[in-house]
């Protein structure tokens, strides 16, 4: 009977011996939590990666409501157990400003926000112009050349993030236009129809706003709302089903993850990358390494934080649908997306794909500058230079 | 005349055979009535408010079991559970309250008794059974409008023919042309007639005479619960129905008796001595209309001076109600004046209203005169909580004096209750009649209008409150007193006044009132020896 | 039967019927808030989750310690305001379901004072006076909707919460927005935030708002012929009439109360909640704040003082709960679901309190229509 006490008790001591020498690492969602097949599943994607590489254990904390967040920051902080916090998304950057200030000791790092700083703050934002401008050209491209008047962007709620997108979108769409009636001799009369539906979370308001653009001929929509890109997609795959239409426009444009897989890859042309996944493993990297380093990170096309999906980014997307459990676990479901995935990919010209891989390079070399728009008097700048009606 | 063919072809349909029944609160409704029904037969059913009509109709359509006593067919004992075993027997009832869905077609309403009612099938085939039925009966409703559409009479015609769509054998109706113009009383009652030809029972509930003496073969009459006449019209004279209706004398049961034996006289006395000159309440040519737009009662006059009971008895529903809604101020009249001092009273506010010297003892203690989960103190001050002994700057109540003023009620009022924080739904009916009276003579008024004011109180409590308004007439107040009760009517008024479809049948002393003479003028009889 | 034994028979139900419904309330509160509990606890062992670990990181991080319970203090604040709403109208005899909209209006109106230059003090009360009177006119619609047309205010009220809702979402977007952060509306100055109580918390003077508000309407219901109106109208409307009172009129002032109360809780948000002192887009930071508040009004009895109580429980469930993720691993998920449980039991007194009114209402009606005169049937026949 003692020996067995003193067993089990030399065994609780071990695990929990193991138990402190693991690292804590927490993460702050806010009210959309998981199970967006986007930016915040993107997030944890990369909390996962490293939490697994690195032997730490990770506390996730959802907020039910944007009154949470404050809150949320200083339980975490106040516990002292973490060695590093992460805020995923722009809304949480007041909360976790304020947390850091209290709490110098305490490392943090936050997504998409760059104007909350400090010595413990690391912050990570995306060039997502870039990557916009490159589906934008595409998008363009494809319109005028399928004879389709316009093409179609459905945003969330109108926040500095989201100009990123439609000021790349524009600069790139005007460049694909440009380039279209270089290289054809024809010219290109495709307007771009786009909504912010003042939503992160109505799915049926994302469809609704869909369905209204490809009544009025839009190649194609670009999801820039992260969740209601489940919408959107529904929205085309009806149009098709109504047409009798299995590849070729209209097509989804995914956001944030690669969601080229929506669909079995049927009209999910190419996807927006922004690779939060990359930014928060960094950031847990940096703290394991001990190579910490407050201040902004900028991540675009040349750091590969930003993209616009390529045959070889699709492997990983699948498992991404299939570890979030909408793509069947097996080898026929995956050789099928490939399949129709190259399909439909076919139905565009070869010459608008070497086109975006141009206006890619000449991102990458500096030679060709994105618009950008950081608040409402720049992105009116923008729509300007672009009216693109 | 069909009356003898119909007689001959009489046969018993259902017999209840001493029927008692005995409310769970021990109020006993029957007691051992025992009637034939046959068939090829109008019945009567006379009887005062609360004379067991009512029950016994109820035990009869299953809406009620017997505490004892049995119900027997030809073929053998029944028993109901439910309205709709009844109507499968074949005894239908047509309320007086009619219970159709109003944005429903006739048809749509008579097929709701069916278990599919909106198949397309079932609807077809009920107004064809509808059309059928019409021609035979000679009643005619439109089908394809919503009944609240139709007029009243056509809404129970539809009611009626709810009812014999399911071929019943016995028609019972409940006061039925009590919302009927005399033009729809003539057809109603040559509808009945020929059902009764056809070979139907029907039992018809009145309270007016003339009316049953008209279309009924045969008068059953309740009085108190007890069945105290089962007479051939033909032989009926409407004294004797009357007499029947309202008693011999002064029944010995009410606490009324002690006080009428020994108040009578001495009040008539005092009614001399006291008696002020002046009228303090004074009405002239009032009409009103009830809820549905009828004329609820009639141009009538009257007034009432310092020191003066005056009683308005006679069935209730027969525009009483809409009278004390008028004279308090919770309704407006159509036309007409009435006064107190002088001021006018009608479309007043009741808070004005009782500044004027009203107090008011509502007829429903429960519905009007008590917020019943409010405590003893918070009732006390209904209607004068507003005023400067009870309300303070900044409208805040003045707890202290009102507990003490509900302190010194109590205590002058006999009310027992826990103390003035308990609810008022913990009293006894009576010291809730007692608080409520308490409050009213509180407020120092000129005149008491008086509502059913010892409606189902114990003995002590109806003597105490009749000897409270007694008291009150002494000092010089005057008091309309509306009852259902008549003997209490009779016993505590200086002057009476018989009210019958919103007019007052007659004026007078209660003196100068026999019994008999009360009944017809209740049933709406004025002269005597009209018999068939 | 006869009288006697029917006599005897109704004392003893009685009887039982006063042990049962003569429990104190409080104590009824914590039976059904251990059941509750007990409940929440059943669930997370069945989805795997350690229902005792849960529950000490709720309490503890709920009432633990001082900064606990300021944080609890903090959630307590707007709700007090928004159960005060709901129970006002139920007090006399309305269902306002639009808390939320109203809340939404006063923190609309609580932001525009961003555009005035005033001294702190005046600031803060011109703003406090800005969302309650937002608060009221927006009520006020409904109210004179149900009094003018008969229109149902709970459909009514429903429905402004929607139009609210988007009205808010195009000011704070296009109207009121934030030159430099175009997700936001401007933030409120310094000057017109109430202060933080309890440093390093959420905690703001807008705890003394609410609790003297629920003190005012406390005092209005109980010690003024106004709140004795409201009172009367609401549980008997018919002897209310009978009393002189002007039924209109009270269910009007109640829906004016209990619109500043909304108001007042959509700038306490506004004006005390750290860290942004501004409304977002879709008013994320008192989402469904409005409906909890019709919760936190059924736990406290529709009683100020009961809906301060409760408001404290109810705010340490939610600071509570983010502590239950971080200690016991329990996801938000299933954090709502016990939360669920737990306010589901303790409204059901209140709820069967409540509803038997409308129960016994159709009873009488169907009643009425099937043997004619309803209750003067009952009286006549004995």
């Amino acid at each position: 009977m003692k020996k067995f006490f003193a067993l089990t008790l030399v065994l609780l001591l071990g695990i929990s011996v193991l138990g402190l020498a693991q690292g804590k690492i927490a993460m702050v969602l806010d009210v959309g939590g998981r199970g967006d097949l986007s930016f915040n599943d993107m997030g944890f994607a990369g909390a996962d990666r490293a939490a697994e590489e690195f032997g730490l254990e990770l506390t996730e904390v959802q907020s039910a409501s944007a009154a949470d967040y404050l809150p949320n920051f200083r339980n975490l902080a106040r516990t002292g157990q973490f060695d590093l916090i992460i805020g995923v998304g722009f809304l949480l950057g007041d909360a976790l400003g304020t947390v850091a200030a209290e709490f110098p000791e305490q490392k943090f790092a936050i997504i998409d926000v760059d104007w909350i700083v400090g010595p413990n703050i690391i912050n990570f934002v995306f060039r997502e112009n870039e990557m916009s401008a490159l589906i934008g050209a595409l998008a363009g491209m494809a319109a005028a050349d399928a004879g389709f008047a316009a093409t179609g962007v459905v945003l969330g709620i109108p926040i500095p993030v989201l100009y990123h997108f439609e000021a790349g979108y524009r600069f790139g769409q005007d460049w694909g236009l440009k380039k279209y009636e270089e290289l054809t001799g024809n010219a290109a009369d495709v307007a771009m129809l786009y909504t912010y539906t003042g939503t992160f979370d109505d799915i049926a308001l994302g469809k609704a706003a869909s369905e209204a653009m490809l009544a009025q001929g839009s190649v194609g929509i670009y999801n820039v709302a992260g969740p209601l890109g489940t919408g959107d997609h529904e929205a085309i795959v009806e149009f098709h089903d109504n047409a009798g239409t299995t590849y070729g426009p209209p097509f989804y444009f995914g956001v944030d993850a690669n969601q080229d897989y929506f669909g079995q890859g049927q009209h999910a042309l190419a996807s927006g990358m922004k690779r939060v996944d990359v930014a928060v493993y960094s950031a847990v990297k940096s703290v394991i390494e001990g190579t910490f380093e407050a201040g902004v990170t900028s991540l675009g096309l040349a750091e590969g934080g930003v993209g616009i999906s390529k045959r070889a980014d699709l492997d990983a997307a699948i498992e991404f649908g299939v570890a979030a459990g909408v793509v069947e676990d097996t080898q026929s479901a995956r050789n099928l997306i490939v399949a129709n995935w190259t399909s439909n990919r076919a139905t565009v010209p070869t010459w608008i794909w070497q086109a975006v891989d141009e206006l890619e390079a000449g991102i990458l070399d500096g030679s060709i500058v994105v618009s950008n728009a950081n608040n409402d008097e720049e992105i009116e700048a923008v729509r300007a230079e672009f009216p693109l009606d | 005349m069909s009356d003898e063919h119909a007689a001959r072809n009489s046969e018993m349909f259902l017999r209840a055979e001493k029927i008692t029944k005995v409310y769970s609160d021990g109020t006993v409704a029957l007691k051992e009535a025992s009637v034939e029904i046959r068939s090829h037969e109008i019945i009567g059913l006379l009887g005062e408010n609360g004379a067991g009509k009512t029950t016994f109709t109820k035990i009869l359509s299953g809406l009620l079991p017997p505490t004892s006593g049995r119900v027997i067919s030809p073929a053998g004992p029944v028993r109901f559970s439910s309205p709709r075993e009844a109507l499968d027997f074949g005894i239908g009832m047509v309320h007086q309250h009619f219970a159709l869905v109003g944005t429903f077609t006739a048809a749509e309403n008579v097929a709701l008794s069916y278990a599919r009612p909106f198949s397309r099938i079932q609807l077809a085939k009920t107004i064809e059974q509808l059309e059928a039925l019409m021609e035979e009966s000679g009643l005619g409703v439109p089908l394809d409008v919503p009944v609240e559409k139709l007029a009243v009479g056509e809404q129970q015609r539809v009611e009626i023919l709810k009812v014999l769509s399911r071929n019943v054998d016995l028609l019972i109706l409940d006061e039925p042309t009590s919302v009927l113009t005399p033009l729809e009383v003539d057809e109603l009652f040559n509808l009945l007639r020929r059902l009764r030809d056809a070979g139907k029972s029907i039992i018809l509930i009145t309270h007016k005479l003339k009316e049953v003496q008209d279309v009924t073969n045969r008068i059953i009459v309740l009085r108190q619960g007890e069945l105290v006449g089962d007479v051939q019209t033909a032989s009926a004279t409407t004294e004797q129905l009357a007499q029947m209706m309202v008693g011999q004398a002064i029944e010995a049961e009410a606490g009324a008796v002690e006080l009428s034996d020994e108040e009578l006289p001495a009040s008539r006395t005092l009614k001399a001595v006291n008696r002020t000159v002046d009228s303090i309440l004074q009405v002239e040519n009032l009409t009103i209309r009830g809820n549905t737009g009828e004329i609820a009662v009639d141009d009538i006059s009257f007034e009432i001076h310092g020191g003066e009971i005056f009683g308005i008895a006679g069935v209730e529903g027969n525009g009483q109600t809409e009278l004390v809604e008028s004279l308090t101020g919770l309704r407006v009249p159509d036309s007409g004046t009435a006064t107190i001092n002088g001021t006018n009273i009608l479309g007043v506010d009741p808070r004005q209203i009782y500044r004027l010297g009203v107090a008011h003892i509502p007829e429903d203690r429960w519905e009007l005169g008590l917020v019943l989960p409010f405590t003893l103190a918070e009732n006390a001050i209904l209607g004068v909580h507003r005023w400067e002994q009870f309300r303070g700057a900044l409208s805040v109540l003045k707890w202290g004096r009102i507990n003490q003023h509900v302190k010194q009620l109590m205590e002058r009022f006999e009310i027992r209750a826990a103390g003035p924080g308990a609810p008022a739904k913990s009293l006894s009916g009576g010291n809730q009649q007692k608080l409520i009276v308490g409050r009213e003579l509180a407020k120092n008024p000129d005149i008491i209008v008086a509502s059913q004011p010892t409606r189902g109180l114990d003995i002590g409590s109806a003597y105490y409150i009749r000897q409270t308004l007694l008291d009150m007439r002494e000092k010089g107040r005057a008091i309309l007193l509306v009852s259902a009760d008549l003997d209490e009517v009779l016993a505590h008024a200086d002057r009476v006044a018989i009210m019958f479809e919103g007019r007052f049948m007659e004026v007078c002393s209660p003196a100068d009132l026999t019994r008999e003479r009360v009944g017809m003028l209740m049933g709406g009889v004025t002269e005597a020896k009209e018999t068939a | 039967m006869s009288p006697q034994e029917a006599q005897r028979k109704s004392r003893l139900l009685r009887g039982i019927h006063r042990t049962v419904t003569g429990l104190h309330p409080a104590l009824e509160s914590l039976m059904a808030a251990v059941v509750g509990l007990l409940v929440g606890a059943i669930l997370m062992k069945i989805w795997g989750f350690k229902p005792w670990e849960a529950y000490r990181a709720l309490i503890q991080g709920a009432y633990g310690g001082g900064y606990e319970l300021s944080n609890t203090l903090a959630w307590a604040t707007p709700l007090i305001l928004t159960a005060l709403t709901f129970s006002m109208c139920l007090r006399a005899g309305m269902f306002n379901i639009g808390a939320e909209g109203q809340m939404y209006m006063g923190a609309l109106a609580a932001v525009c004072i961003a555009y005035f230059v005033l001294p702190p003090g005046i600031h803060h009360l011109v703003g406090l006076l800005f969302a309650a009177t937002a608060g009221a006119l927006w009520s006020l619609v409904p109210a004179a909707l149900k009094l003018l047309r008969g229109v149902s205010e709970v459909i009514s009220t429903i429905m402004f919460n929607w139009i609210a809702r988007w009205l808010g979402l195009y000011l704070t977007l296009n109207i009121l927005v934030d030159p430099i952060r175009s997700e936001k509306s401007v933030s409120i100055p310094t000057s017109a935030r109430l202060p933080v109580l309890v440093e390093g918390t959420s905690l703001s003077y807008g705890i003394f708002v609410s609790v003297a508000f629920a003190l005012v309407i406390y005092f209005l219901l109980w010690h003024t012929a106004t709140g004795y109106e409201l009172r009367a109208a609401g549980l008997n409307p018919t002897a209310a009439r009978y009393g002189g009172i002007r039924n209109k009129r009270t269910m009007f002032l109640s829906f004016i109360l209990g619109g500043m109360a909304a108001g007042l809780a959509g700038a306490t948000i506004m004006m005390g909640m750290p860290p942004t002192y501004a409304a977002f887009g879709g008013f994320p930071q008192m989402l469904n704040m409005g409906f909890n508040g019709m919760a936190v009004a059924m736990v406290g009895r529709n009683h100020p003082i009961g809906i301060i109580i409760a408001a404290i429980f109810f705010g340490g469930l939610s600071s509570g709960g983010g502590w239950m993720q971080i200690l016991a691993g329990v996801p938000l998920e299933m954090v709502n679901v016990v939360m669920g449980a737990i306010v589901l039991t303790m409204s059901i007194p209140e709820l069967i309190r409540v509803f038997p009114a409308i129960k016994n209402g159709t009873y009488k009606l169907i009643r009425s229509l099937r043997d004619g005169k309803g209750k003067a049937v009952e009286e006549g026949s004995t």
